[in-house]
């Protein structure tokens, strides 16, 4: 994909473009997206513009007396959908940016960001594998990936979002810096087997009480 | 400039298509509801001639009601001459039938000198309350209106305003 500037200073050119990214990224780590909802909006989007389109193609053709009282109903019908496809949009949509699943595990993406105040925020819906749903704000400013000119760094976003978000880092463990989140617990049984997938089993105990004593260096 | 275009997919370029033709549809459908609303063809018009000085200029805008069938004299109505598709502004100076028998009535420019027999269609002498007028005028804003002159003087002003707000809606992804 050709890099393309944006202006660094406008908020929606920022957000517009790392939604792109986001969805993208995750397409590329072969998370099949669920377009349902987007889906629903441009069916009541377009039903009503074919109504419309129907209420000024009889007007056209026969005149207004003619059809005035199918020009009632089309209006009051035009102003229901439009109610609708509002309400859909504002809360059942609500900013989100990628919904979809991989694995089995279902992952959902809603973004928004504040006037004035450069920072992404994300909400990660997760169904996690067996377990309820949890959902978990994240953050980071948008400087973490764009350069000051405007353009677009993948790398920096992608490991930001492997390190942050479970289901991501399990689909790209390259981008993925679990140091952080190992000092703070244990790693579970998971993801312990696919760290050593590749390699020879052993012990969970003795792995994390390794990287609890190293905690306390680090902290000191 | 049609780049931001090329990177979306599929879908993202018709919810960007949406957003154009839910613009349109939904002034379109405004305007039609304000029609059913006042029960008359055009609910709004604009002055286009200077027969009715000093009460309305060329490019006054007009509000229109047409839920009144016993017009009176005095009011001012606009009609449209029967096949033609101008609407003319003028004031009524007499009625005649009203109540059970069919509204006739006849109608004069304020700053005409003759009333508008010449104006209605060969043989016609009177206007029909009921098949000729759009409506009877309510209210009306000075001026504003001169802009639907302009579009109609010159049409290329219309493609060109088309094709302006098409590309902004689309292109733009506020």
């Amino acid at each position: 994909m050709a890099e393309s500037k944006i202006s660094p200073y406008s908020l929606t050119d920022l957000k517009n473009t790392t939604d792109d990214a986001l969805a993208n990224y995750l397409r590329g780590l072969h998370f099949h997206q669920d377009n349902t909802k987007l889906d629903v909006r441009l069916a009541i989007g377009y039903a009503s513009v074919i109504i419309a389109a129907a209420t000024f193609a009889a007007d056209y053709k026969l005149g207004w007396e003619a059809t005035k009282g199918w020009t009632a109903v089309a209006v009051v019908a035009y102003a229901l959908l439009n109610g609708a496809l509002t309400y859909w949009t504002w809360a059942v949509e609500k900013g989100c940016v990628f919904d979809g699943a991989k694995d089995g595990r279902k992952i959902s993406i809603a973004s928004k960001t504040n006037k004035h105040e450069p920072t992404y925020y994300l909400t990660v819906t997760d169904s996690g594998s067996g377990s309820t749903a949890s959902t978990r704000q994240i953050q980071a400013p948008f400087t973490a990936w764009f350069t000051a000119d405007g353009f677009f760094v993948a790398k920096p976003f992608q490991q930001w979002l492997a390190t942050s978000v479970e289901a991501i880092g399990d689909a790209d463990t390259k981008n993925a810096s679990r140091d952080e989140r190992d000092e703070l617990a244990a790693p579970g049984p998971e993801v312990e087997r696919i760290a050593q997938s590749n390699g020879s089993v052993e012990a969970s105990g003795t792995e994390s009480k390794g990287k609890s004593g190293k905690r306390s260096k680090k902290r000191g | 400039m049609f780049g931001s275009l090329a990177t979306l997919q599929p879908r993202q370029l018709a919810a960007q298509v949406l957003n154009f033709a839910l613009v349109l549809s939904t002034a379109f459908m405004l305007w039609k509801g304000l029609s059913v609303f006042t029960d008359s063809s055009s609910p709004i018009v604009v002055v286009l001639s200077g027969s009715m000085e000093p009460a309305f200029q060329r490019g006054d805008l007009l509000f229109l009601w047409n839920r009144g069938q016993e017009t009176q004299v005095g009011e001012v109505v606009v009609y449209n001459v029967r096949g033609k598709d101008i609407p003319i502004v003028h004031r009524v100076i007499r009625r005649f039938g009203g109540g059970s028998a069919p509204l006739q009535l006849l109608t004069k420019g304020d700053n005409n000198a003759a009333d508008d027999t010449e104006l209605y269609a060969r043989g016609q002498s009177y206007l029909d309350r009921s098949q000729d007028v759009i409506g009877s005028v309510v209210g009306y804003v000075p001026f504003v209106g001169y802009v639907t002159i302009l579009l109609s003087e010159y049409p290329w002003l219309k493609t060109a305003m088309l094709v302006f707000m098409a590309l902004t809606v689309v292109l733009q992804r506020e």
